[in-house]
């Protein structure tokens, strides 16, 4: 169950009441739900903002994408591929 | 009977003292708490002492905490909306039984109701906001876990349409329904202004709206969270006066909620702030938000950098997005198709899956146009040559039958190494390089026939034949998306580059400019539009600026 994984914030936050029948859910059911991990309540409540990336630095986040990735190698197989059945279309259109 | 009188006499105490932290601790309803024994007789005693059919305990809820005339400053007293939910919450022991699940949520959705109706009471509401907070959550955690069960979900439903007869709501919007109306609660306390630090019901708005959020996103009913969002931008008090761990969760959610309405720039700048507000040690809620937030960027044409890939809460994604990003860097759809399907189940859970594969086919197919162009243009665009830079239509037929022919699995008609994908098996190899000389192809079918492709999985649709007529169209799109710079000449059948002189001559830079910054560029064009329909009139829906995202609260 997903409230297993969850971190207690303010009190002794237990299970909800599914607990009671949980152990007839099937297995299969049980592992998805590990899997589906929701977004978890945080531990702490608060913390400064000194302790955050936001506050290193504004731009901190800029470096995490790459805007220019076109991909001008027209070496690789797949363009290889292409340049052949271009080529024999063509070759074809002629005959 | 004592165990009755004893839990009253402490309820009263905890009023009186205006004690919102201890009644939160002694009105539980879960049958996980550690002293379940306690609740358990209390039970008990109260089925003893007061059957259904007798108005005993409510007598006796009314002679224990009756109203104070004199209350002193900073002192509470009981109040009748109070009472009548402490009848209700010790009803609910006495008939609770937790292996009738149906019955437990429909008891639980009647004591919240009933404790958001003690909590509007404007004297001594307040003091009931942490046990509400605590009833929300259980609610919450029941119906989720009610909707992965369908036979007990489907007797709910039932009960329900038995019920209400014509309208018929899922428990989810039901549960919904409850929770917001304590946001709502909330959202009007008057005891600060928007701007200000919040007090009284206020403090709990974002715990609230959050709260609702989990529920919705977990039962996929996100569309639900459209009135609250509203309701926020209208009158809602500034996220930043909430404490770190609310904004987070906040900021998550509005993401997700934007992702899902495809408005991916929104749900970046969501992601972003929610990412860079999460201190690295909550390496867990990190890796949550770039889950989404990766995608996000994706679709705006942005891939992940490496160094990004390289952090700790991104381990593992590089096997997942890297192919992606090469299939659409590269323009291969069946790299493509093999990048999504190699992550299928990771990217269905999450619901990523249709919409990468609706989604970002226009960037491979923009990939995959702009390398046709480079392996058919032959030309330059000098300072002399007033010839514009262009792209054969046929010639894309060509190459894009040859990939629909890959995807159909269709194999080489003559060995050949260099340039045989390397899927395919040599056996199948010697029969088919019969039918050499007579194809206008490299490849021909394969044994058996053509694969049979679904509609998503073809290049065109399906089965369907690239040709001039299907493929015009989706050249005309990116062009629309401002993905490619230019026209298509029909009776001349070429797509025609413009712009290529401003470039310096690089057809290619001028043909197919920058995804993130075309797609930021249509943006703010449809954002233009949406203005000037704003301010003559047209349209009673102010679209806002570039950076604003309806829902958050940023300031005055």
């Amino acid at each position: 169950m997903a409230s297993s994984t969850t971190t207690a914030k303010k009190d002794d936050k237990a299970p909800a009441q599914q607990a009671a029948p949980a152990e007839q859910q099937q297995p299969t059911q049980k592992a998805a739900l590990e899997e589906d991990d929701e977004f978890e309540d945080f531990p702490v409540d608060d913390w400064p903002a000194e302790e955050t990336e936001a506050a290193a630095t504004k731009d901190s986040t800029t470096h995490l994408w790459e805007e220019s990735w076109d991909d001008d190698d027209t070496t690789d197989d797949f363009s290889n591929q292409l340049r052949e059945e271009l080529k024999k279309v063509e070759a074809s259109k002629k005959r | 009977m004592n165990l009755v009188l004893e839990f009253l006499t402490n309820i009263r105490r905890f009023v009186l003292a205006q004690n919102g932290d201890e009644l939160r601790n002694w009105l539980k309803v879960e049958n996980t708490i550690p002293n379940i024994d306690v609740y358990r007789n209390l039970g008990q005693a109260l089925k003893s002492n007061f059957p259904a059919n007798s108005d005993a305990l409510e007598k006796l809820v009314d002679k224990c905490l009756p109203e104070e005339d004199d209350v002193q400053d900073g002192k509470g007293s009981p109040w009748p909306g109070f009472n009548s939910f402490i009848k209700e919450f010790l009803e609910y022991w006495r008939d609770v039984d937790f292996k009738d699940i149906v019955k437990v949520h429909s008891r639980l959705s009647d004591l919240l109701i009933s404790c958001a109706n003690a909590l509007a009471n404007p004297a001594y509401g307040n003091m009931l906001l942490q046990t509400s907070i605590s009833l929300s959550e259980s609610l919450s955690k029941l119906v989720i876990g009610l909707t992965r069960r369908p036979q007990l979900l489907s007797q709910i439903q039932g009960d329900m349409t038995g019920d209400e007869g014509g309208e018929k709501k899922s428990i989810v919007e039901l549960a919904a329904d409850i929770i917001q109306k304590i946001f709502t609660s909330c959202l009007t306390d008057r005891s600060s202004t928007r701007w200000q630090p919040p007090k009284g019901k206020k403090v709990a708005i974002y715990l609230f709206a959050n709260l609702t959020l989990k529920l919705l996103f977990a039962c996929e009913k996100s569309r639900l969270a459209v009135q609250m969002f509203t309701n926020l931008s209208t009158q809602g008090p500034a996220l930043s006066l909430y404490p770190a761990s609310q904004r987070v969760t906040f900021l998550y959610y509005l993401g997700r909620f934007n992702f899902d309405y495809d408005h991916y720039f929104r749900a970046h700048m969501c992601f972003e702030e929610a990412y860079r507000q999460c201190p690295p040690q909550f390496q867990k809620h990190r890796r949550k938000i770039l889950t989404y937030w990766i995608p996000a960027n994706l679709l705006m044409g942005r891939f992940p950098s490496r160094s990004l890939l390289a952090r700790p809460e991104a381990a593992g994604f590089s096997d997942i997005f890297v192919p992606i990003c090469g299939a659409v860097r590269s323009g291969n759809f069946v790299a493509f198709h093999q990048a999504l399907a190699r992550s299928g189940e990771w990217l269905w859970k999450r619901g990523l899956y249709l919409t990468f594969l609706y989604r970002l086919k226009q960037l491979v197919w923009r990939s995959f146009i702009r390398r046709t162009f480079l392996l058919t243009w032959q030309g330059s665009v000098d300072e002399s040559s007033n010839k514009a830079a262009s792209l054969s239509l046929d010639d894309l037929v060509t190459t894009a039958s040859y990939v629909q022919k890959l995807l159909e699995g269709y194999v080489p008609a003559q060995p050949a190494p260099k340039t045989r994908p390397p899927h395919i098996n040599t056996i199948f190899l010697k029969p088919v390089a019969n039918a050499e000389g007579e194809a206008d192809s490299l490849l021909v079918p394969p044994p058996g026939g053509p694969r049979r492709l679904m509609p998503s999985a073809g290049l065109i649709y399906g089965n369907k034949k690239p040709t001039l007529e299907n493929i015009e169209p989706i050249v005309a799109s990116l062009v629309y998306a401002g993905l490619m710079n230019g026209f298509i000449a029909r009776t001349q059948k070429k797509f025609a580059v413009e712009g290529a002189k401003r470039k310096g001559g690089n057809a290619v830079l001028a043909g197919w400019p920058s995804p993130y910054e075309a797609i930021m560029e249509r943006f703010k064009e449809g954002l233009d539009e949406a203005k000037d329909a704003f301010e003559s009139g047209e349209s009673t829906e102010d679209p806002g600026d570039m950076n604003d995202v309806p829902g958050w609260v940023r300031g005055p």
